[in-house]
């Protein structure tokens, strides 16, 4: 404890007394506490009060900005959003508390006390306004959870859609009269090796617009596949074919375990030239079932996801090489124990080192958008903007290693009588090696992982399918794009990290 | 023989590390050079083999002016100085061996020896070198590996691949305990004695110095405050000592020396 007395600088007096320190805090947060010495204490405030209270005024002006005069929107935003409320009441704790500290600090003698307190309340207040700024609704993540769940699980499990089998038509049909005559139209008879129709009756007429409606049959079948639905299809005296409807929408009806179904079917109008109308005609009534044939083979969408994810690992990969080609060099001009002889090296660096951190903080998204718009769709744009983003990347890291480079080791070798070529050769390059290794490997593992994603806005690779079928709601085919990136990115992770210890 | 007239070292930010430094070295000498930290004694040593260019003065060795050397004679005059180093300096992640050859560079052709390629002569001769210090087990380990005596003498192996006349040794024994420190002193010793190398080696304790030196150079704030023969440093007393290093000068090598001899 003696020795903390013995480091502690002597409390400087405030410039003015406690009541005074207080009301001047009242008038301006924070002023009270500069007056008293604790400058950097009330400079926080005022700041974290400004601040805060713009945002308030904002949110208030934003919530009520339908309505007009200053009174209507206030009340309004606050009863549209009483989570104001709070933000507010907060805020008024922390002034009226910024006051008290304000008098306390100022009394003369006063032990500079702990601002604890008051960064606290600072925090809260900031912590409440970025909750309501950001729109935080905890609720959300539960109220519709039910209805992500198929879509969720399809994406966890997608293996369903990975294995395909060819799928044809079978068309199984019935022939019924029209009109009805004398002689019975024969029925359909009951197979036991293949699937069969019946209809009931055997004979009608079609409907007439908003004049009457065509006779129902009622149609049975049998043996068909179960659980695959079938489609009903008419085929008219003219040979024409087309899709029963019901209020418009196709019908569909699913078989029972036994492959049999019941389902009624009303004969629907068509026009007709005079030759197909006259007479005795026969329609058919078909039912047709989309039926696997032959053996299970790999989907298209599991072949197609393979072959992206081949082009995404070479996207990342070329990027890397382009970007450890490019790098090298100019992390030689980007370093700065190598560019400190004159004012001219110098100014080279600083410019070097101000482009590689713009390039940088750029996003390798936002560059590929940019590519895109160069050299259009593709993979050679998400190669470029992963190119640019490695090359500032890698040349900032390379810089580093050049720059901690142990200026004995090149004494001792120069000492020795060996030339320029013989020193970067025994002593610069053994201390460079390593670190860029390590720095190379870790950015190739970054470039694999960005090129995924780079595909969203058109730069090629996996992402551009993954983007495609998340639009067109195939989650099957989604999470087996996901799960290639995972299993692609782990396996990489897991690589590049044994690589690195064994280098460095 | 070497002659230091009138050296003078200015630093660019101004520092004057040495002024008007001169003192003379005869042939197989072990001179010590003592002085506190910042005295000068490291720019000395290294003004010597022009890893720092002196500001003024002459470095006369065997009639050649090294200060004013350049390129490929600087070089081959270079070959010929040994140089071990506080930090022992030594290419951390390559092998001791490697370490070793590297003492060739000077001798070697560029390219094969930018490849790590040594002729069939100068490996023999590392082996010798490497058995004669006693590492010859931990040849092919990686440099960081080894304990901070044994990469001093890696260090000294280095040195000794130059078939050097003179040694500069920049405080070598500072990073090691007593005991490593007697145990590397010996060693230049032994290369004083036996293969009349002439060594200068800046140190810090008086016990050594008056164990090891033939003859003294003091050095105070960049200027020589001292100079004394082998019979001198033996009388030299604690206060003259102390006149050098100022008063926090302390005895510390002595118990030690002792427990090295019994």
């Amino acid at each position: 404890m003696q020795s903390r007395k013995v480091i502690s600088k002597p409390q400087k007096e405030s410039l003015v007394s406690p009541v005074i320190a207080a009301i001047l805090s009242a008038i301006i947060p924070g002023l009270g506490q500069i007056l008293a010495r604790v400058v950097n204490r009330g400079l926080i405030i005022l700041a974290s009060f400004v601040t805060s209270l713009g945002l308030l005024i904002w949110r208030i002006a934003t919530e009520g900005s339908r309505y007009t005069g200053w009174r209507t929107v206030v009340s309004k935003a606050y009863k549209l959003n009483p989570f104001l409320y709070a933000i507010t009441a907060l805020m008024v704790i922390t002034y009226i508390y910024g006051i008290v500290d304000a008098y306390l600090t100022a009394r003369p003698g006063a032990k500079k006390s702990k601002a604890i307190g008051m960064i606290f309340l600072i925090i809260l207040v900031f912590f409440m306004q970025g909750w309501e700024i950001g729109q935080i609704d905890m609720g959300a993540l539960f109220r519709d959870a039910d209805e992500a769940v198929p879509a969720l699980s399809k994406v966890v499990w997608p293996w369903e859609k990975a294995i395909s089998y060819p799928e044809e038509y079978r068309t199984t049909i019935i022939d019924v009269q029209t009109p009805c005559t004398d002689v019975p139209f024969p029925a359909g008879e009951i197979k036991t090796d293949e699937p069969y129709l019946i209809a009931d009756p055997t004979c009608g007429v079609p409907s007439v617009v908003e004049v009457s409606q065509g006779t129902e049959f009622h149609v049975v079948g049998g043996n068909f596949v179960p659980g695959k639905p079938v489609e009903f299809w008419w085929k008219d005296s003219a040979n024409r074919e087309f899709h029963h409807r019901v209020d418009g929408d196709y019908l569909i009806v699913t078989p029972d375990k036994d492959g049999s179904f019941e389902v009624s079917v009303i004969m629907p109008y068509r026009t007709l030239t005079a030759a197909a109308e006259e007479g005795v005609k026969v329609w058919q009534i078909q039912a047709r079932q989309l039926i696997s044939v032959g053996k299970a083979e790999f989907s298209e969408e599991l072949k197609l996801a393979v072959e992206k994810m081949i082009e995404t690992i070479f996207i990342g990969m070329m990027a890397t090489f382009f970007g450890i080609i490019l790098a090298i060099p100019v992390s030689f001009i980007a370093a700065r124990n190598l560019m400190s002889h004159s004012p001219v090296t110098m100014a080279i660096y600083y410019l070097v080192r101000t482009i590689l951190n713009i390039i940088r903080s750029i996003e390798p998204l936002i560059w590929a958008i940019i590519a895109v718009i160069v050299v259009g769709l593709g993979p050679f744009a998400g190669i470029l903007a992963l190119t640019l983003h490695s090359l500032a990347a890698l040349a900032k890291l390379y810089s580093e290693a050049i720059e901690s480079i142990d200026s004995g080791q090149i004494e001792a070798i120069q000492a020795t009588g060996a030339n320029w070529f013989q020193v970067v050769s025994h002593a610069v390059i053994p201390q460079i090696i390593p670190p860029f290794v390590s720095f190379t490997i870790y950015r190739w593992d970054i470039n694999i992982r960005m090129s995924t994603v780079i595909g969203f806005v058109g730069g090629g690779g996996i992402g551009y399918l993954l983007a495609q079928w998340i639009r067109i709601l195939d989650y099957r085919s989604a999470g087996i794009a996901v799960w290639f990136i995972a299993i692609t990115v782990a396996i990489l992770d897991f690589v590049s990290a044994d690589i690195r210890e064994r280098f460095v | 023989m070497l002659q230091i007239k009138n050296l003078t070292k200015v630093y660019p930010d101004g520092t004057v590390a040495l002024k008007n430094v001169s003192f003379e070295v005869p042939d197989g000498e072990f001179l010590i050079v003592i002085g506190l930290s910042g005295s000068g004694k490291s720019t000395l040593l290294r003004c010597i083999n022009r890893l720092i260019n002196p500001t003024e003065g002459e470095i006369i060795w065997n009639g050649i002016d090294l200060s004013k050397l350049e390129g490929e004679d600087l070089r081959k005059a270079r070959r010929k100085i040994g140089m071990i180093f506080q930090n022992f300096n030594l290419v951390k992640r390559s092998s001791v061996f490697s370490n070793v050859m590297s003492g060739r560079l000077g001798y070697s052709r560029t390219i094969p020896s930018m490849f790590g390629q040594f002729s069939k002569d100068d490996i023999e001769m590392g082996r010798k070198v490497v058995e004669r210090l006693g590492i010859t087990s931990q040849m092919h380990k990686r440099a960081d590996e080894l304990s901070g005596g044994q990469q001093q003498r890696v260090g000294i192996a280095r040195a000794l691949m130059q078939e050097p006349e003179l040694i500069l040794a920049d405080e070598p024994v500072a990073s090691l305990d007593p005991v490593l420190a007697h145990s590397i002193l010996k060693t230049l010793e032994t290369l004083n004695q036996e293969d009349g190398l002439t060594v200068i080696c800046s140190l810090h304790y008086l016990d050594l110095v008056q164990r090891y030196g033939t003859s003294v150079v003091g050095l105070r704030e960049g200027e020589v405050v001292y100079r004394g023969s082998r019979e001198d440093v033996r009388k030299m007393t604690d206060e003259q000592f102390k006149e050098i290093y100022g008063a926090e000068a302390e005895r510390v090598g002595a118990s030690i020396e002792g427990s090295v001899k019994g």
